[in-house]
């Protein structure tokens, strides 16, 4: 830790066993927030993170350094330290341990079964660290008794059997799906970060370290909270309403100008139905009946025609801006394009750009928890795959070099592949083209 | 012991700070939600109990507020926000998320807080952002998905975008766990600095950061859009929603292991012997081939139900999911078993069965207790200041 470093998390070490988007998620946070987050590697079994790469690096020059292009990597990686350890080896397991015993946080979203394997349940790492705070993320608990936990699902399912897809579609199409978004990920990957501030705050009072189980299935059902107390007392079943909701009409997706361009809008109280009704104009949207929501409710398809005549003739841009000059919350559907040049987004300096071994510097999503003290920032982007082994090794294990070369002379640990080899990506010179770096953007990472 | 007792939080939240509000309480802070003389809006949000009158009858208030206090508190009033003031200052933290510029006021705003109590943290949850030009645009569930992309990929070619889920909100509960996230993170602060402090969390943003396949950094780097491909996703084959005989299931065969273990259970149910050529562990033969695929796969889910090819399919290895429903998720025999419900005594629902603790901890940690009525708190906690 840093003297002058005062971001809130700063000191405090995590060891994350991780794969994927869950445990990075919560990682995420705590790097960005001071923690030293050391990711633990694996050659024989990588991150499906390593191994999607990068379209432009499927080639024989590039195929050294693959691993490292993933655009994800950063995403889920930046300010994280890579260590290379094959943990089935005796010594590098023991290694694993001798580093969790510094360790403050053990986060992992392997299943239970294979953290017993490899000697990381809570039960072998508790005598190792009492004070240790250790979270598993399994899908469905880490009680072997209960009926699905030796079932497989990774978000992408795991949205549908928590009843998310279910409520997902215009009323008599099939269920749309939400493969592209997955949210059961990042809803337990954001209770791992509560679960883990609190364990911090229970263990200043207490001494204590903390077992955490984030089981996904029932972290994420939580959120249908009112639907699961509503069947309870009445049996009700919510069925998929599009875009619309019970207390704010209309509220929904209306096409504008341009090919299948679209703008979302949703008016909330009487006071916004005037507004609408005035900025609409004409006689389309005057019948008395819908000055009340009852009224909107239940003409909800003949004001969403009359709504869409007007969007229909105007720019999804210009009917957002128009509507919100009204006081009626709305926005252009960007599509990917869109976020691109969002000005709000650009104004906020809402993406990041830091150093990178491989990159030079390399570009992902920034933080959404502006603390205005104490920024949270991350002084680097995603590492290579095994960047940190052996200053890991030698200064927070203990070993020697020699002990280090040993360890990776017979494959138990690994640093990274030709760190000499580097590379822009293709898209760096879009950085300042684009506004994502400017004269008062440190290129290491915002401050705030 | 919970971890987070001894510690007021004071709620000026609606939907976008709401659920994290409710862990707070749950996790042991006195979280005092501050209420207009008719009730806070979350109140009238249907569902509502049948049979109950007025602002209890509310099931998202019921389940949100579970665990808060609640003052009524008229701001339309100078006294109102003189009193206000008063309150806000005795917390750790204030949660608000009053448009962008509502929340300076001069008497019970950010700054005049902050500036009667230091050690008092304010976390400004706004639609998007405190600066910039769209700092006074408002926002909903909608607008949200829309603001950051995500919705552009969700539905049908032939028809609107769509929010995931809009009846849950999700996009509000994200924003909210973000804000109880912030709120503990200034509280650990405090440890240090002895000082509160102002934190932003906007929602555009929020969002934003659980949209990588929608971000910037994805699409410079394969400049491949993800416009909605309603259920079925080309990445992999099968890969989607596919029908059975009492609604669908969720199948995503990504490994090579999941589509040799999903052909054999094709040809064992159907006969199929060709779906076992190795031809097809490649993945872009089966994409390429993803008509026939899909209709392999159909013909042995149309021919039973939601739970039995879920417990069929993952016996044999396969990430497949039932596509459930709320009604589903109430008989889940996981759930169930794994005790997760809990009956709660209801002053004016009666006996009621309402979600357990998000995630288990192996300490006494939760506590919860049931929303409250309409004022319940003002004398307590007026009356002491």
């Amino acid at each position: 830790m840093m003297d002058d470093d005062h971001r809130v998390l700063a000191g405090l070490k995590v060891f994350e066993l991780s794969v994927a988007v869950a445990a990075p998620c919560a990682g995420r946070y705590l790097a960005y927030h001071g923690a030293d987050v050391v990711k633990v590697e694996s050659r024989v079994n990588p991150d499906v993170a390593r191994l999607f790469g990068s379209a432009w690096a499927r080639t024989e020059e590039y195929a050294p350094l693959f691993m490292d292009t993933s655009p994800y990597l950063p995403e889920m990686t930046a300010g994280k330290r890579s260590i290379g350890l094959e943990l089935k080896d005796a010594d590098a397991l023991a290694a694993a341990h001798k580093l969790i015993e510094g360790c403050d946080v053990f986060l992992s979203n392997f299943t239970p079964d294979a953290l017993e394997r490899m000697g990381m349940s809570y039960a072998q790492l508790h005598p190792v660290n009492p004070r240790l705070i250790h979270v598993v993320m399994p899908g469905f608990g880490a009680e072997p008794a209960l009926p699905y936990y030796p079932f497989r699902a990774f978000g992408p399912n795991q949205a549908p059997l928590v009843g998310l897809d279910a409520l997902t579609g215009h009323p008599g199409e099939e269920p749309a799906g939400i493969a592209s978004v997955a949210p059961p990920d990042y809803v337990a990957g954001m209770h791992a970060v509560v679960s883990v501030l609190s364990a911090l705050e229970h263990r200043d009072q207490t001494g204590d370290g903390s077992s955490v189980v984030i089981s996904q299935m029932e972290t994420t059902v939580s959120l249908l909270g009112p639907f699961l107390v509503d069947h309870a007392i009445t049996g009700r079943t919510p069925e998929p309403s599009g875009n619309r909701i019970p207390w704010a009409a209309p509220t929904g997706v209306y096409r504008s100008l341009g090919h299948d361009r679209w703008v979302a809008l949703s008016v909330a109280g009487d006071v916004q139905w005037a507004a609408l009704v005035a900025l609409v104009g004409g006689d389309a949207l005057t019948d008395p009946a819908w000055a009340t929501l009852e009224g909107r409710l239940a003409a909800h398809d003949a004001i969403d025609e009359a709504v869409g005549v007007w969007t229909a003739a105007i720019s999804p841009a210009e009917a957002a801006a128009r509507l919100q000059g009204a006081g009626i919350a709305a926005y252009e559907v960007l599509d990917h394009r869109g976020v691109l040049t969002d000005p709000q987004l650009r104004d906020r300096k809402v993406y990041d750009v830091a150093p990178s071994v491989r990159f030079g510097r390399d570009l992902f999503t920034g933080h959404p928890i502006r603390m205005t003290d104490t920024p949270a920032s991350v002084p680097w982007a995603g590492p290579n795959m095994g960047q940190h082994t052996r200053e890991i090794l030698v200064n927070r294990v203990g070993l020697s070099e020699p002990e280090v070369d040993a360890l990776m002379e017979r494959g138990a640990a690994f640093g990274e592949r030709v760190p000499e080899m580097t590379v822009r990506r293709p898209f760096d010179p879009w950085y300042e083209i684009v506004g994502l770096v400017g004269d008062d953007a440190p290129s290491s990472g915002k401050a705030s | 012991m919970a971890p987070w007792s001894g510690h007021r939080v004071i709620d000026l939240t609606g939907l976008a700070g709401a659920y994290g509000t409710r862990l707070l309480a749950a996790l042991g802070a006195e979280v005092v939600k501050v209420e207009p003389p008719e009730g806070d809006p979350i109140r009238t949000y249907a569902p509502r109990a049948p049979g109950v009158e007025g602002p209890e009858s509310g099931l998202w208030w019921a389940f949100l507020s579970a665990g808060k206090k609640s003052v009524v508190i008229d701001r339309s009033t100078a006294a109102g926000e003189a009193r206000l003031a008063t309150l806000l200052a005795t917390a750790d933290v204030v949660l608000d998320d009053s448009p962008a510029a509502l929340q300076d006021r001069p008497v019970s705003g950010h700054a005049a807080v902050r500036a009667a109590n230091p050690a008092t943290s304010w976390v400004a949850i706004t639609p998007f952002g405190l600066t910039g030009p769209r700092r006074d645009w408002t926002t909903s569930d909608l607008v949200a998905w829309a603001s950051c992309g995500l919705a552009s990929t969700v539905g049908f070619p032939h028809s609107p975008p769509l929010a995931p889920a809009a009846p849950v909100q999700l996009a509000m509960h994200f924003t909210a766990v973000n804000a109880a996230i912030a709120s503990m993170l200034a509280l650990r602060g405090r440890r240090r600095t002895g000082r509160g402090q102002l934190v932003e969390v906007a929602i555009q943003e929020a969002m934003v950061s659980m949209a990588p396949e929608t971000g910037v950094p994805l699409f410079l780097d394969d400049q491949v859009p993800r416009p909605r491909a309603g259920n079925r996703r080309p990445v992999t084959s099968p890969f989607g929603l596919f029908p059975c005989q009492d609604g669908y299931v969720a199948i995503l065969a990504l490994q090579p292991n999941h589509w040799q273990a999903m052909a054999r259970w094709i040809c064992d149910e159907t006969g199929n012997e060709g779906v076992l050529d190795g031809v097809f562990d490649d993945i872009a033969v089966r994409n390429e081939a993803s008509e026939a695929v899909d209709a392999w796969t159909e013909e042995l889910t149309l021919a039973a139900t939601k739970h039995e090819l879920f417990v069929e399919g993952q016996r044999r290895g396969i990430p497949i999911t039932p596509v459930n429903t709320v009604a589903d998720l109430r008989a889940d025999p996981h759930l169930a078993q794994a005790g997760w419900w809990r009956d709660e005594e209801h002053p004016s629902l009666g006996q009621i069965q309402v979600p357990g603790a998000p995630f288990l901890v192996s300490h006494q940690w939760w506590h919860w207790s049931v929303a409250p009525t309409l004022g319940q708190h003002t004398a307590e906690i007026l009356g002491a200041l």
